[in-house]
């Protein structure tokens, strides 16, 4: 699997770290009635059998955190983008 | 008396000028460390981009890249690591002089951090050059896809490295981490063996 970083093109698999799920969000609140979103945003994620929205982070390259969209099916990957919009600009 | 922190290259005792490897032919590959650069890391403060690069533009006459590629400035290469971050290299400001004149003129604008102690700069030139490096560097160095100002950060055989084409003969520096140079060098010499290199002083 290669994975083309937006500023230093198309390098493989190994220069690359996987964090996981990109979709999840990180509850804001902390009260005791958010226990449910806390535990949906801790345990549990989604297993799709297709595209899938993941975090990557190019360790050995450039250091930029990456929003890779990836059919889980094949590895084909169909989106790469700077997980920080701001960056690169 | 010698000063107490007089700078060592972390290649001290291996790279003893002379020539090596395979004597057929043309010489292959040369390498020479580079001793004594201004090295620096410059990373760019969050909304400052726009006012780091018209700073640097105005103190160095450079466009600061937003690619993997060098930019010559006067008397500062910066070569493009990242989104916002930047290697600086001189000759003029040496060794710890290069962070204090760029953290003097990009205060506020740009992180800037001191990395003369902690790399070692070794330029890989020659015919055969690329082929030394393409047995550890996972990227293609061709000048059909690899342009003359070409950048990259990747790594050799394990060990991180910042490489930029130097000039078109072809000829490459590579920046590595200074605790790395003997596993580096260990890498490159067994690499240039069959092409046969000579070694000149820094």
């Amino acid at each position: 699997m290669r994975i083309k970083c937006p500023y230093c093109g198309e390098r493989a698999l190994e220069e690359f770290t996987y964090r996981g799920d990109a979709t999840v969000k990180r509850p804001r609140s902390l009260e005791s009635d958010a226990a449910e979103a806390w535990t949906d945003y801790v345990y549990f994620r989604h297993n799709p059998a297709g595209l899938h929205r993941e975090h990557w982070y190019h360790g050995a390259g450039c250091h930029a955190w990456l929003t890779v969209t990836r059919d889980t099916r094949t590895h084909e990957i169909v989106a790469v983008e700077f997980a920080d919009k701001r960056e690169g600009t | 008396m010698s000063r107490p922190l007089a700078s060592v290259s972390g290649l001290a005792g291996l790279t003893v000028p002379g020539s090596y490897g395979a004597k057929v032919g043309e010489l292959g590959v040369t390498i020479a460390e580079r001793t004594g650069l201004g090295i620096a890391t410059v990373a760019a403060c969050k909304g400052k981009s726009e006012a780091l690069k018209a700073a640097a533009r105005k103190a160095y006459g450079v466009e600061l890249p937003e690619r993997s590629i060098v930019a010559s400035g006067r008397d500062i290469l910066f070569i493009g690591t990242g989104p916002g971050q930047w290697l600086a290299v001189s000759e003029k400001y040496a060794n710890e002089e290069l962070a204090r004149e760029l953290a003097g003129r990009l205060q506020g604008l740009a992180s800037v951090a001191d990395q003369s102690g902690g790399r070692t700069v070794i330029r890989i030139s020659g015919p055969r050059a690329r082929d030394v490096l393409a047995k550890g560097l996972p990227i293609d160095l061709d000048p059909r896809v690899f342009p003359s100002n070409g950048a990259a950060t990747s790594t050799i055989s394990l060990m991180g490295v910042q490489l930029w084409q130097a000039d078109d003969t072809p000829a490459y520096e590579l920046a590595i981490f200074r605790s790395l140079s003997g596993s580096f060098w260990r890498w490159l010499a067994a690499s240039a063996a069959e092409f046969g290199y000579e070694v000149k002083p820094g």
